[in-house]
């Protein structure tokens, strides 16, 4: 196992190295750009922003209050690409690289045996995939936090936020570690490799995201107010959009029937149609566990799965 | 087989069976022959016969559909036997990014013996660097580089799938040289898959022959030597030829020109030559066409 362990590394360093320069270089920037927002928080403009998703803008200030975000984006989506990068660069050559060379008969005419070719060249590529997209994920959650949940910063349910960052960004990375493997062994060439990986990680990280959108896992929670009682405040909640308004048997309607905000207007329509209550659908700020529980589930089950499928083709395939 | 008094068998196989797809057709088929130790092996066939099929499968490359096969006893693939049996493929694959001494490292790191010394000696031979990148050696210093690779390890049986082929005559002397020398030391076994006759009938004391995947000869190559006649003479003389075994023969005018195995002294009033190893073994593989192409028109 040592002598498959070190051909896995010798193989493997310049990606592992790559892997090294990536991960300072964003804790330099993280380190850099956080410490910038720290300042422009502590110049106390921001002090009198109320929490909300409605723009803060200050008596006499030129426009709504926004920190510089954008880097923080831009690492949330790398952390949202890492399956795809992962997968491509490092998945699809693992064993790709060796079937293509033929190399790997040479290899199992050794002292080593097909187990522990696969088990030595995947567990290091693993270990590298998990602590990468760790590091990566706490950077994101450690540079999020002065602008998190705020309208000058970043909600929680802004892809990049939502997607970018949490125990679902390891399980992504493990997920495109394991798709580019299978693809490796199965396709023999390392670039018909790299497209079957790019392909197939590529849209499972979109439909990943439209599970999000659709709240196909986490479905939203529905806040009522009686009559015409104000509505609870939005606040750090992630809308669906969706407004209506109910009758006394409990059915629900557009709120393009009453299209009035408050008051006697308001009112009088409901009364016409017979509505006792208005309704908003939106999921409350502690469902970004929910999202990320799913996630991770989702994502490390299609990992297993993948890892699962190349082990058991690996007799027959190599 | 398997009793105390049998001979130790380097390469041993029982209804072994082989095909690379479950509904495609047999690459070996019903093979049984048993190839003593400290012999070197010539494995000869035409193209397809199933040499490098049976290579993979000693090598533990690949495992039988159906039988079995044994190299020194053991199973291939088994850490017993990959600690005793070296193979070097035909594609003879490396890293072509590694340099020598990387890849001969990698042989160390890899094998729990290994003989630094003896892989240097072959690659030095031929003249190559150590710090030379492998992608940029040529076909033939490659192979040296695979075969000190094969050798390093020390194995007690060496598996070579077509090892000369991209090599210059010079090199496939000396490369024969090496490989005589190890067995004749260290009483390496060694099974060899060639094309090129004239330089196995040298150096091979065994012949394994396949023919459409199965084990047309394994015998001991003088033995075929000695058997074997080429007798020319009188085209009317052919029925003396009944009882023994004729591999190939053709008829010009009323002359009779046959390659025949004796089952005992050959009667009549023949012309009798001791044919060449390599004259016996192109004699059979040519019979294996002619069948072949009999059993095809006859279909």
């Amino acid at each position: 196992m040592k002598g498959s362990l070190w051909l896995a590394w010798r193989q493997q360093r310049v990606l592992v190295g790559c892997a090294a320069a990536l991960a300072v270089v964003a804790c330099a920037i993280a380190a850099y750009s956080r410490s910038g927002m720290l300042d422009e928080l502590r110049t106390g403009l921001f002090d009198t922003c109320e929490p909300g998703p409605l723009y803060c803008w200050p008596d006499g200030a030129n426009g709504p209050l926004f920190l510089d975000i954008t880097p923080l984006q831009y690492l949330g989506a790398l952390n949202i690409a890492l399956p795809v990068l992962i997968g491509v660069f490092w998945g699809a050559p693992l064993l790709g690289r060796d079937r293509e060379l033929g190399t790997h008969r040479t290899v199992l005419a050794q002292g080593v045996s097909r187990g522990q070719w696969f088990a030595s060249r995947y567990a290091l590529a693993a270990c590298c995939a998990v602590v990468l997209s760790g590091l990566l994920a706490l950077l994101f959650r450690w540079w999020w936090e002065p602008a998190a949940d705020h309208s000058y910063g970043l909600f929680w349910y802004e892809t990049t936020a939502l997607s970018g960052s949490g125990p679902r960004t390891v399980a992504g990375a493990l997920f495109g570690l394991a798709a580019g493997t299978l693809a490796g062994l199965l396709a023999r060439r390392v670039l018909a490799a790299m497209g079957w990986t790019l392909l197939v990680t590529a849209v499972v990280t979109l439909a990943v995201e439209w599970t999000h959108k659709a709240r196909v896992f986490v479905p939203p929670h529905r806040y009522v107010s009686q009559g015409i009682a104000p509505k609870p405040p939005m606040g750090e909640k992630w809308s669906t959009g969706t407004y209506g308004l109910i009758t006394a048997t409990g059915r629900r309607d557009d709120v393009l029937s009453c299209p009035y905000p408050s008051g006697a207007e308001l009112k009088a329509c409901m009364a016409r149609h017979g509505y006792v209550a208005r309704f908003y659908e939106a999921n409350p700020a502690g469902d970004w566990w929910s999202f990320q529980w799913t996630d991770t589930a989702l994502l490390g089950g299609l990992a297993l799965l993948l890892t699962l499928a190349t082990v058991l083709l690996l007799r027959r395939r190599v | 087989m398997t009793g105390a008094d049998a001979p130790a068998a380097a390469l041993r196989a029982a209804g072994l069976g082989f095909r690379y797809r479950a509904r495609g057709g047999w690459a070996l088929r019903d093979c049984g022959f048993t190839v003593p130790r400290g012999r070197i092996t010539a494995l000869v066939g035409r193209n397809g016969a199933g040499k490098s099929t049976l290579l993979h499968l000693a090598g533990g490359l690949l495992r039988p559909r159906t039988g079995e096969i044994r190299v020194l006893d053991a199973v291939p693939g088994t850490p017993e036997a990959r600690a005793r049996v070296a193979l070097l493929t035909q594609d003879k694959p490396l890293y072509p990014r590694f340099t020598v001494a990387d890849t001969l490292l990698m042989g160390r790191r890899l094998n729990t013996v290994w003989d630094q010394a003896a892989a240097e000696a072959v690659v030095r031979e031929g003249r190559i660097g150590l710090d030379a990148h492998v992608g940029e050696l040529s076909p033939g210093q490659r192979t040296r580089v695979a075969l000190a690779l094969a050798l390093g390890k020390r194995p007690e049986l060496l598996l070579l799938d077509e090892p000369m082929a991209d090599l210059d005559p010079v090199v496939r002397g000396e490369i024969m040289a090496a490989l005589m020398t190890e067995a004749a030391e260290r009483g390496t076994s060694i099974v060899l898959s060639s094309h090129v006759l004239p330089e196995l009938e040298q150096t091979c004391d065994w012949v394994l022959m396949l023919r459409e995947g199965r084990v047309e000869i394994s015998e001991d190559a003088d033995t075929l030597r000695e058997e074997h006649r080429l007798l020319t003479g009188r085209a009317d003389l052919r029925g003396s030829l009944d009882g023994h075994t004729v591999v190939t023969e053709r008829t010009a005018g009323r002359q009779l020109t046959a390659l025949v195995r004796a089952r005992g002294p050959v009667d009549g009033d023949w012309h009798v030559e001791r044919p060449s190893l390599e004259a016996v073994l192109v004699a059979h593989l040519q019979a294996a066409g002619a069948t072949a192409a009999a059993e095809e028109a006859a279909a």
